[in-house]
C-alpha cells in the first residue's frame, strides 16, 4: 500500500496558517472572495499533482467533492434560512431576559446552526440592551453559549459535526455529547447570570448611558415579541428532517454511490430556494442578508476540502506513532488547534488522527468513513473527545470559529464595545480553560 | 491692532465631543482673539483603523466589510456633527473660523496639518479613533513626540479664575526651547509669568531657574523665579505649585529626556499630561 508523504501534508498546514493570519496583515488583500478562490486553488495545485500520481487519487477527489458540495449546500441552506427570520417586539435587557436569550441561544444553536442561532439573536439581544451602559459582556458570553457551545448536539449544529455526519457518522450520534453540552453551557449561563447581575446593579447605582447612539441598522421594533418569517421555521424543519433521513436510512434507499449526496445536495438547495423566495425582503433588510458570507466560506473550503485529502490519509496512516493516544489528550489537541484555526479542518484532521489510533495499524477503520469510528469502542470515545474539543474551543478566539467574528463585527455595528483579540483571549482563559479543565476532568 | 496680533496666523484645534475639546475650544479663542488669529477646526474619519486587518474564522470578512462600511458613514457623520458645533460655538464667540476633514490615522492626520498652523490645541480627552477605541491616549502622545509646533494639551476642568503662566523649567534643551517658543509666541499676554524649578536642592533649583528668568529678560518678558525642593513626584510638585501661584497655563518642554528613561522611569510630561487641571503649553 502506498503512504502519504509528508509533504502532501505541508498545503494543508500552510493553507490552514494563511487563513488564520493572511486576514491580520493583509486584511484589504483578503476582502476579495475572488483573491481568497485564488489562494484557495494555489494551495490546491500540489494536491491535486499528488492525487493524479496516486491510484485512488481521483476516486478521492470526487468524493471529496460531493462532500464539499454537500457541506456548502447545508450551510447556505441553514444560512438562507436563519436570515429569513426576525425577532422583533419590545424587550428588555435585564439579567433574567438576558439568561433566558442566551439558554434560548444554546439550544436553538444545534437545531439552526451556531451561525443562524446567532444571526438571529444577536441584534434583538443587543437591541434590548441599547439602554445599558456595557454590553461588552453580553458580546463575549454570547460568543461562547451561542456562536460555540450551543452547537454540540446535532450535525446541524456546527460545520465540524456536520464534516463528520458527510464522513459517516450517524445523525444521533451527536445526541451523546448531551452531557458535555449541558455542563458548558450551564455553567456558563451561570456564571453569565453572576457578572450581567452584578454589572446590571451597578448601572443602576450610577446610571450611565452609551455615549454613542447606535447606528439606524435595524428596524425599530415595539409592541409584543414576535417572529416574522416564521415560515422559514417550516422549511428549517423539513430540511432537518431531510438531512436526518438521508443520514439515517438514505444509503439503504439510494445505495452507496453518488445518488445520495446529490439527492441530499437538491434537497437541501430546494430548502434554501424555498427559504429566499418565500421570505419578505424588508426581513432580508432588517438582517442586512447578503450572499457575501456564504460565497466566502465557499471560496475558502474549496482549498480546505482539497488539501485535507493528503493529511487525512496522512494521520489515519500514523495516527498511532504521533503520541496522542488518550481522550483527553484528543479533547486539548484538538481543541488548542480549533482555537486559533478554522474548527471544521480541524476536527477532520483529529478524527483522522483518531482513525489511526483507534485502528492501531489492523486496517478496518478508515478517515473516510467515520461511522465506524463512531461505533467502535475506542474511537467512540476519541471521536467525542475530538467533537467536544474541535466545537467547545472554537470559542476561546475570535478566530476559532465562523461566527465569533460576525458577532463582534455586528456588535460594533451597534457601538457595542467588543473586546481586542486578546482582551477576548483574556476572557476565554479566565471562563473557558477552568471550565474546559472540568469537562476534560469529568468526561475524558 | 495691538503688537501682538498676527492676523495671518491660524491655531488648529482637533474636535471631537469630548468636555476637553470644548474647553481646547474656549482657550483657542480666548488666545486668538488676542493674537487676532483665525481658528481651524479638524475633524479627522479614521479610516486606516477602522479597516484594519482583525483575526478572523472563515466568513468572517464579509461582516468586517459590512462592518467597515458602516463605521466609516457613522464616522463622516458625527465629524460633521463636530465640525457644526465647533463653528457655531466660534459664531456666537464672533471668531472668524473654518473646518476640514481629514481622511487618514489621527497623529499622521494631525502632524501632518499643523505644518500649516501655528498652533495646535487638543482636549486632553479627545478621542479621535472614536469608532474603534473607548479612550484614545496614543494620538496626543505621537503629536507631542513628533510636533514641530506647540502644542496646548487641554484638561476638562473649568478655567481657574486667576490668569498666570507657569514656565516649568529644568534647564534641558527641551525646556529652553518651550521658553523660547512661548516668549516669542506672545500668548502670554498680560499674564504675569512664573519660572518653576524644581530640584531636590534649593541651591541648584534657584541657579537653574536664574538661568531661565535671565533668558526671558534678554526677549524683553519679566519673570518672577521659583525654586522649589519637594518630595513629591516632579509633575504633582509642579502641578501643585502652578494651582498655587493660579496659573492657567503650564509651560513645559516635552519629552526631555530619552525614550529609554521613560521606558523605565516613566514620563513627566505624560504624568503631567495625565494629572492637569491647567492647560500645558508643550514644545518638543
Amino acid at each position: 500500500m502506498t503512504r502519504t508523504p509528508l509533504w502532501a501534508v505541508i498545503p494543508f498546514l500552510f493553507y490552514l496558517l494563511g487563513i488564520a493570519f493572511v486576514p491580520i496583515f493583509f486584511g484589504h488583500f483578503w476582502e476579495r472572495n475572488r483573491n481568497k478562490l485564488l489562494v484557495a486553488v494555489l494551495f490546491s495545485i500540489p494536491v491535486l499533482l499528488h492525487l493524479w500520481a496516486v491510484p485512488s487519487g481521483g476516486a478521492l477527489l470526487g468524493r471529496t467533492a460531493l462532500d464539499y458540495l454537500s457541506f456548502m449546500a447545508l450551510l447556505a441552506a441553514l444560512f438562507t434560512i436563519s436570515g429569513g427570520i426576525v425577532l422583533r417586539g419590545a424587550l428588555v435587557g435585564s439579567p433574567l431576559v438576558n439568561t433566558a436569550f442566551l439558554a434560548v441561544g444554546a439550544l436553538l444553536g444545534s437545531v439552526v446552526g451556531t451561525t443562524g442561532a446567532s444571526v438571529l439573536l444577536i441584534r434583538p439581544l443587543l437591541r434590548a440592551n441599547e439602554r445599558r451602559a456595557s454590553a461588552t459582556h453580553l458580546v463575549v458570553f454570547f460568543i461562547f453559549i451561542v456562536s460555540n457551545g450551543a452547537g454540540l448536539l446535532t450535525p446541524l449544529g456546527d460545520p465540524p459535526l456536520f464534516l463528520g455526519f458527510l464522513r459517516g457518522v450517524p445523525f444521533t450520534w451527536t445526541f451523546r455529547l448531551l452531557p458535555q453540552w449541558a455542563l458548558v453551557n450551564g455553567a456558563l449561563l451561570a456564571i453569565f447570570a453572576v457578572i450581567d447581575r452584578a454589572q446590571f446593579e451597578r448601572e443602576r447605582r450610577s446610571p450611565r448611558r452609551r455615549v454613542n447612539t447606535p447606528a439606524p441598522l435595524v428596524l425599530e421594533a415595539s409592541g409584543p415579541l414576535r417572529l416574522e418569517g416564521s415560515l422559514n421555521l417550516l422549511w428549517l424543519g423539513g430540511l432537518v428532517v431531510l438531512v436526518f433521513l438521508i443520514g439515517s436510512f438514505g444509503e439503504r434507499a439510494l445505495g452507496d454511490g453518488p445518488l445520495r449526496p446529490v439527492v441530499q445536495i437538491a434537497g437541501t438547495l430546494a430548502f434554501a430556494a424555498l427559504s429566499y423566495r418565500t421570505t419578505e425582503a424588508r426581513v432580508h433588510e432588517i438582517n442586512r442578508f447578503s450572499w457575501g458570507p456564504i460565497l466566502e466560506v465557499a471560496a475558502v473550503f474549496v482549498g480546505v476540502f482539497v488539501t485535507m485529502i493528503p493529511a487525512m490519509s496522512f494521520l489515519a496512516e500514523r495516527g498511532s506513532s504521533l503520541g496522542i493516544t488518550k481522550p483527553w489528550q484528543f479533547f486539548w489537541a484538538s481543541g488548542a488547534l480549533s482555537s486559533v484555526l478554522d474548527n471544521a479542518p480541524t476536527y477532520l484532521t483529529f478524527a483522522s488522527l483518531a482513525t489511526g489510533v483507534a485502528d492501531g495499524g489492523a486496517g478496518v477503520l478508515s478517515a473516510s468513513n467515520l461511522g465506524a469510528l463512531a461505533t467502535h469502542p475506542v474511537g467512540a470515545q476519541l471521536l467525542t473527545a475530538v467533537s467536544c474539543g474541535s466545537v467547545l474551543m472554537g470559542a476561546v478566539t475570535y478566530m476559532g470559529n465562523g461566527p465569533n467574528f460576525m458577532v463582534k463585527a455586528i456588535a460594533e455595528q451597534h457601538h457595542v464595545r467588543t473586546p481586542s483579540f486578546f482582551a477576548y483571549t483574556l476572557w476565554s482563559f479566565a471562563i473557558l480553560i477552568p471550565l474546559f479543565g472540568v469537562v476534560s476532568h469529568v468526561f475524558f | 491692532m495691538s503688537s501682538s496680533e498676527s492676523p495671518d496666523a491660524t491655531f488648529l484645534i482637533g474636535l471631537d465631543d469630548s468636555a476637553g475639546t470644548e474647553r481646547a475650544t474656549e482657550v483657542a479663542i480666548e488666545l486668538a482673539r488676542a493674537k487676532g488669529a483665525t481658528l481651524v477646526g479638524l475633524t479627522i474619519v479614521d479610516e486606516p483603523d477602522i479597516t484594519a486587518g482583525a483575526a478572523m474564522g472563515i466568513g468572517g470578512s464579509s461582516f468586517k466589510q459590512d462592518r467597515d462600511k458602516a463605521l466609516i458613514e457613522d464616522a463622516h457623520r458625527r465629524a460633521r456633527e463636530f465640525e457644526a458645533l465647533f463653528l457655531e460655538r466660534c459664531g456666537k464667540a464672533g471668531m472668524p473660523a473654518r473646518v476640514l476633514e481629514i481622511t487618514g490615522r489621527p497623529a499622521d492626520a494631525i502632524l501632518s496639518e499643523m505644518e500649516h498652523h501655528d498652533l495646535l490645541l487638543l482636549g486632553r480627552d479627545a478621542n479621535f479613533r472614536f469608532e474603534t477605541e473607548a479612550s484614545d491616549k496614543r494620538t496626543w502622545d505621537v503629536v507631542v513626540h513628533r510636533a514641530t509646533k506647540p502644542v496646548i494639551i487641554v484638561p476638562e476642568e473649568p478655567a481657574p479664575p486667576t490668569r498666570a503662566a507657569v514656565v516649568a523649567y529644568d534647564g534641558s534643551i527641551a525646556a529652553k526651547r518651550a521658553l523660547q517658543a512661548f516668549a516669542a509666541s506672545g500668548l502670554a499676554g498680560d499674564r504675569p509669568l512664573h519660572v518653576v524649578t524644581v530640584n531636590a536642592s534649593g541651591a541648584i533649583a534657584w541657579e537653574v531657574a536664574t538661568e531661565a528668568v535671565e533668558a526671558l529678560k534678554v526677549l524683553g518678558v519679566a519673570a518672577q523665579l521659583h525654586n522649589v525642593v519637594s518630595v513629591l513626584p516632579l509633575a504633582e510638585a509642579l502641578l501643585q505649585t502652578a494651582v498655587k501661584l493660579g496659573a492657567d497655563f503650564i509651560v513645559m518642554g516635552a519629552f526631555a529626556h530619552s525614550r529609554l528613561r521613560h521606558l523605565f522611569r516613566g514620563s513627566v510630561t505624560q504624568q503631567l499630561v495625565e494629572k492637569t487641571t491647567i492647560p500645558l503649553f508643550l514644545t518638543h
